[in-house]
């Protein structure tokens, strides 16, 4: 069957490499895909027929203000603004033309309304005040021009309100307790996305901010640890609850049907920053999450993380708190490359990038990329980066 | 350390598959079975032993490779525009802006068809986490070509004396002149938010031309004209 033969044809390469124990790192891409070739045999062309096709494109300004103006104002273009462009004397005054239009959008009230929109599609909360919260707080960041990495780390006044009759957001304190840091503490988050242990919470974080689902973290030295297949993490294989590690009621040392610490390494080294987060999402001095053993109990520091293991971003990257992962992940280069990413995606009318891998190679984004992280990374700025780039006017 | 991506993810998943069976020589074909969209193996499936089923919701590595081979790469892809549907709150702006009443109650209107297509559009269900689906799917687009069909009286009576489409505070003519009922350039440009050609005049004065109706043959070219444009947003 051809469907199987393509796949075989993938999975054989990387088999290979797994009998020899020779692992193949990923160059990343937002959404993971590896893919920053040129085509290669899988696509519908070649790399050089592919690279043909972008090269022929030309730029349209009337056709990007149409879907500019449908994306960040949510209308149409009125016919004289069709004609600014349209009558332009030449591309030069068209570029100019188009530009001060994007600005003139991003400056009106529907702007907002079309940022609140974009930011509950990429949280997957909304509906209510506390689930609106925090699509309202990066709504306020993008319409001030904020930083994005205020998402992680504000830490007061993070459950804003929006209007979506005048396009405004009134600031707001959040009153569910704890550390605040951003959208990472916000109660509609913590209430939404509650579950055992609080893994969909962290679930949450890594596909929203890091877009690429569990596992993310893989070592080039593949640890045989008695299970069917190697565990590819970098944390050590006991650094997390389990039969092997003498600790927890969940054994996420198991090896039987799958190597559960390839993803629970990570997980389990952030998870208790949002265990005491209860069913509301208020901040409780105890964790609040269950596990999903008879009874529902409580969960324990110990049912994630041995003794004298601590919470983390990333290995090597310690979170104390909230707040620390906040500015764990803000420091990551990956964090910000998804935020370039999810908006470039938005931009260019593509589905969820972790959802339907609509995934963004580094290399069409690093122009944008850079200039977010030298820029404070300001969204509003991004997003007139994104509107105003070849990529964009050129069809 | 090495990031893994989804994409490698789901396809170290399946070679590891692979792996094991070449290593041991007992191969089982993937997708054996009934089910061609089950998860890779590898997933993070539950068993008698385990205490939690994992969700496993992940696109289908199948899908995955079928998009890409008639898509092409995401190096070609992630640099042009998709063509996503309006979205269900634009889409109300957009018939707006070309006259149509979207709070009309009366049956079978424009505006009724509108407010009863929520759900073919795909709209946003947070309560169970799930965001707008901006993917045209077969029954959001029949629904808004629907709408697009019931909108042409509104939009023929109403376009040319919308605020949207004037020049320099100047009302343009009519979409169709009322003597030679001919279609107005104008007015198309206005219709489909992008300057109109002579093609698209051309294919407006023939979809007018063969109705049965001078008037049949009107909202077929305006509900060609919106169809055509707003397929994509």
């Amino acid at each position: 069957m051809k469907r199987i033969s393509i796949l075989l044809l993938a999975a054989a390469s990387l088999a290979a490499a797994a009998c020899t124990g020779d692992a193949t790192s990923s160059n990343g891409g937002n959404g993971g895909g590896g893919d920053d070739g040129n085509g290669g045999s899988g696509g519908s062309g070649s790399g050089d027929s592919l690279n043909q096709t972008l090269a022929a494109r030309v730029v349209d300004y009337n056709a990007a203000l149409r879907i500019a103006a449908l994306r960040l104002t949510g209308s149409l273009p009125t016919l004289d603004e069709i004609n600014q462009i349209k009558n332009a004397a030449d591309d030069t005054a068209k570029k100019t033309a188009y530009g001060a239009l994007i600005d003139n959008y991003m400056g009106r009230p529907t702007f907002a309304k079309q940022m609140f929109g974009f930011w509950q599609d990429a949280f997957k909360i909304g509906g209510s005040p506390d689930f609106d919260s925090g699509p309202a707080l990066a709504t306020e960041l993008t319409i001030n021009n904020g930083s994005y990495m205020d998402l992680f780390t504000k830490a007061d006044m993070n459950c804003p309100k929006f209007d979506p009759a005048t396009g405004t957001v009134t600031e707001a304190a959040c009153a569910n307790g704890g550390t605040q840091a951003g959208v990472l503490s916000n109660p509609g988050v913590m209430a939404s996305y509650f579950s055992n242990l609080g893994f969909r919470r962290v679930r949450w974080v890594q596909e929203t901010f890091d877009c690429v689902r569990f596992p993310v973290e893989a070592t080039n030295a593949p640890q045989d640890v008695g299970g069917a297949t190697p565990y590819l993490g970098v944390w050590p294989f006991t650094s997390i609850a389990g039969k092997k590690s003498g600790v927890g009621r969940i054994d996420f040392q198991d090896t039987t049907s799958t190597m559960c610490a390839d993803c629970h390494e990570t997980l389990n080294h952030i998870a208790p920053l949002f265990g005491n987060y209860d069913t509301k999402g208020v901040y409780q001095t105890t964790p609040q999450v269950t596990l999903p053993l008879d009874g529902a109990p409580k969960a324990q520091m110990t049912d994630w993380l041995p003794a004298g293991e601590s919470t983390a971003w990333r290995f090597g990257q310690p979170a104390a708190d909230l707040q620390g992962l906040g500015k764990a992940m803000s420091n990551d280069p990956a964090v910000a490359s998804c935020g370039v990413a999810r908006v470039w995606n938005w931009a260019l009318g593509k589905t969820d990038i972790v959802d339907t891998l609509q995934t963004v190679p580094d290399s069409t984004i690093k122009d944008q990329v850079a200039a977010f992280t030298a820029d404070g990374f300001k969204l509003k700025d991004l997003i007139k980066a994104i509107y105003t780039s070849d990529d964009f006017t050129k069809f | 350390m090495i990031r893994f991506g989804s994409t490698l993810t789901l396809l170290i998943g399946a070679s590891l598959a692979v792996a094991a069976t070449a290593c041991s020589d007992t191969i089982e074909e993937p997708g054996n079975g009934s089910d061609d969209n089950s998860a890779a193996n590898g997933a993070s499936t539950g068993n008698v032993d385990n205490t939690f089923d994992h969700n496993t919701d992940e696109i289908s590595v199948w899908d995955l490779i079928e998009r890409q081979k008639v898509e092409g790469p995401p190096s070609f892809t992630s640099h042009v525009h998709s063509c996503s549907k309006v979205r269900y709150a634009n889409l109300a702006n957009v018939l707006s802006n070309v006259g149509v009443d979207i709070n009309s109650n009366t049956q079978f209107s424009a505006g009724a068809l509108y407010q009863a297509a929520a759900s073919a559009e795909g709209v946003a269900n947070y309560a169970n986490r799930i965001r707008e689906n901006i993917g045209i799917t077969t029954s959001g687009a029949s629904a808004m070509f629907d709408v697009f069909a019931a909108a042409a009286p509104e939009v023929e009576a109403k376009l040319h004396t919308l605020a949207r489409c004037q020049q320099n505070g100047v009302a343009i003519a009519p979409l169709f002149d009322p003597t030679t009922n001919a279609c107005n350039i104008d007015a198309i440009t206005c219709l489909i938010g992008v300057p109109a050609t002579p093609a698209h005049v051309s294919l407006c004065n023939s979809a007018v031309s063969k109705g049965s109706t001078p008037d049949i043959g009107k909202g077929i070219a305006v509900a060609a004209l919106l169809a055509a444009a707003y397929t994509c947003e």
